[in-house]
């Protein structure tokens, strides 16, 4: 039977029902519950990983280059809208993991530093997965890609913290796993002026080797288990979103099949350097940790 | 008001920039461009311009933040030169597809390794297969009239096209000649404010271009190149009647009636060239010169037209094409453009200048009557002559 409540639901969302994105990719599902907050008066700047693929269908602005060209449109675009005495618009700038940790990198630093009035957010899906699975800056550690078949070697770079050092005004992680939160912080990115950052770690069924229909789940444990944690630094201070008591990584690591070949050894690695993450975000919250 | 002085070219750039009101200006130092972007920042910092200078952290972004701004509706400008210009070489391919009418000076300097901060033209005339409108200056007063010249050729619906305005490091860039800077109600009359019809990224007015194939985008720019020559023209003529300055639109012919024989120069060499055209002419020697003022579209039905009259043609090309089918970009341009002529001029070809060096009025005089000699045997001596090899009683 034809549904109208369906079609109408539809017809209110910001992105198409539809997209060519893999089976429980998180790229659709973050554009279309930011763009429920950013409104319909954005105009958004960038390309993503596979995440490009969720931009193609949103209804709104959209303007992209290559991954190599991220944060520096949307300094034009800002620029413009500066001419055009258009302050009523919100720019989002978007960029994947390789893009702003790799070869976009200096990009985001140079658009922070010069204090450019946007939103950059990072779709971060750990690795090149639009090219089919190859390490960047931000694939964790032991984590299996095409370019580090026996599990990479070195650390993830901690991008959200290296923005917050340029004195940005308002820098949090975010999490589709927790809708609420997002929405918030990206409410409040809307509502500061300067350049906000805003870093989600999205699932990658295909990337990461689990099941689709556990990416809300495997998502949720990369923010339990403090992998991922949720936190802002506003005007250089820290707040820690979600203290839950930590679950231990092998929960998150064991549910995808990019961990398997990981040993005890490398477990146990992985999980001090997470305690060491969440220590010290614990103890400095609500500390000025930007002076 | 409009006002006369001694003017550098990238002061004369600065004020071009200013008077088309360019709305945004991302840029990156680079010598010999510094003094335009300098320039810029000090029209800012006094009150006289009134734009959105973007201090960008290089090239890359440089023409990355252009094609931002241009696309959002705003007049853009920009500047770089030499490996400046390379850094920008991925995001330089975006306009001319995207159709996007930005204004680029490329003020000329030799490439690494071993380039000097002197001019040569192989940065910009790298940019050739790219799209890129592109057009050569003389002097200080020509580089202001041609930033503004550029913006109605860009900003033409039927063309849409981005423009380098190139001029010569140093012999044009830091060399001050009188220029008039024309007043600015005048240029506001000249040249409306910039609208885009194809896009507009406004929430309340978004527009885009429907999707192309990569075939049919291609196809458009190919076509829009060629009805740039007619705009190129056009807007040349009308320029003229307006301010009273002409540059003839794609080339200028000088001194050639009755010559057999013409040299074909580019950019600031051209002002010694005349010179010396004039003195060889008082001598009888029957030596012409056509500027090469527009080198992207290159003017062929131009060159097929007025051929015929001359026995040789001498280019003198101040750049290099390693391993290419005979000599350098120009002289390689003009074979291909003459080839289905029935009766063609031989083509004499010089390498000269390179890396800045000077371009005296004795080599211009040696290339003049090398190319007298080809008209006369109906062959050149060799296909492409490194004139600075040569001992012509100088010193370099």
């Amino acid at each position: 039977m034809y549904n109208d409540e369906f079609e109408k639901y539809y017809e209110e969302q910001l992105i198409q029902g539809g997209t060519t994105c893999c089976p429980g990719c998180g790229g659709p599902l973050f554009w279309k519950l930011a763009l429920k907050t950013l409104g319909k008066n954005t105009i958004v700047y960038g390309d993503g990983p596979c995440a490009m693929c969720a931009l193609r269908s949103i209804k709104i602005p959209h303007y992209a280059i290559h991954f190599s060209f991220i944060a520096d449109g949307a300094t034009g675009i800002s620029a413009a809208l500066r001419a055009k005495g258009r302050n009523d618009v919100t720019l989002v700038s978007s960029g994947g993991d390789g893009a702003s940790s790799d070869i976009s990198f200096g990009k985001i630093s140079a658009a922070a530093e010069r204090n450019e009035n946007m939103i950059q957010i990072c779709i971060d899906n750990e690795a090149y997965m639009n090219t089919g699975i190859q390490k960047s800056g931000l694939t964790p550690y032991g984590a299996w890609t095409t370019t580090t078949p026996t599990g990479k070697e070195s650390n993830k770079k901690d991008i959200p913290m290296i923005v917050a050092a340029h004195k940005v005004p308002y820098v949090a992680t975010a999490s589709v796993a927790y809708p609420q939160d997002l929405a918030r912080k990206l409410e409040k990115a809307k509502s500061i002026d300067g350049f906000k950052y805003i870093h989600t770690v999205i699932p990658c069924p295909t990337g990461w080797r689990f099941d689709p229909a556990k990416a809300v789940e495997v998502t949720r444990l990369g923010v339990d288990t403090w992998v991922n944690p949720l936190y802002e630094v506003e005007a250089g201070v820290l707040k820690v979103n979600r203290k839950a008591e930590a679950k231990p990584v092998q929960e998150y690591l064991g549910a995808q099949g990019r961990f398997r070949r990981l040993s005890e050894d490398q477990i146990a690695y992985v999980q001090g350097e997470v305690d060491k993450k969440r220590d010290d975000l614990l103890a400095n919250d609500a500390k000025k940790i930007i002076h | 008001m409009s006002f006369t002085r001694m003017m550098e070219g990238n002061e004369a750039a600065a004020w071009g920039a200013k008077l088309a009101r360019a709305d945004v200006v991302p840029a990156y130092p680079i010598t010999p461009q510094t003094e335009l972007i300098s320039n810029i920042a000090s029209l800012i910092a006094d009150g006289t311009m009134k734009t959105e200078y973007i201090k960008v952290e290089g090239e890359h972004t440089a023409m990355a933040a252009a094609v931002g701004a241009s696309a959002a509706g705003a007049r853009v400008f920009t500047a770089s030169s030499s490996q400046g210009i390379a850094f920008m070489d991925e995001p330089l391919w975006i306009p001319p597809g995207r159709r996007l009418p930005i204004v680029m000076c490329m003020v000329n300097r030799s490439m690494a390794p071993l380039g000097g901060l002197r001019p040569d033209h192989n940065d910009s005339m790298h940019q050739r297969d790219k799209g890129w409108i592109l057009l050569y200056c003389e002097n200080s007063q020509e580089v202001l009239d041609t930033i503004l010249q550029a913006y109605k050729i860009a900003e033409n619906p039927e063309i849409y096209l981005p423009v380098g305005v190139c001029y010569d490091g140093y012999f044009v860039s830091a060399t001050a000649t009188p220029t008039t800077v024309p007043d600015q109600a005048k240029v506001d009359e000249w040249l409306p404010p910039y609208k885009h019809e194809w896009y507009d990224l406004m929430p309340d007015s978004y527009k885009m271009p429907p999707p192309k194939s990569f075939l049919k985008q291609r196809i458009g720019v190919a076509e829009a190149h060629q009805k740039a020559k007619k705009v190129i023209e056009a807007v040349d003529v009308d320029y003229k009647k307006h301010f009273g300055r002409g540059y003839g639109g794609l080339i200028e012919e000088y001194n050639c009636d009755g010559a057999e024989a013409v040299l074909v120069t580019m950019d600031s060499m051209t002002g010694t060239a005349k010179d010396v055209i004039d003195e060889m002419r008082a001598d009888g020697k029957t030596i012409g010169l056509i500027k090469l003022k527009c080198f992207r579209p290159f003017p062929t039905e131009k060159f097929r037209e007025i051929a015929p009259k001359y026995n040789a043609i001498g280019v003198v090309d101040r750049n290099n094409s390693f391993g290419s089918a005979g000599g350098g970009i120009v002289a390689v341009e003009l074979a291909r453009a003459l080839y289905d002529l029935s009766e063609r001029p031989v083509i004499a070809n010089f390498h000269v200048g390179l890396s800045g060096t000077d371009v005296t009025m004795n080599q211009i005089r040696y290339m003049a009557d090398e190319t007298l000699e080809a008209a006369k045997k109906g062959k050149v001596k060799q296909v492409v002559d490194w004139v600075e090899t040569h001992d012509l009683g100088e010193v370099m």
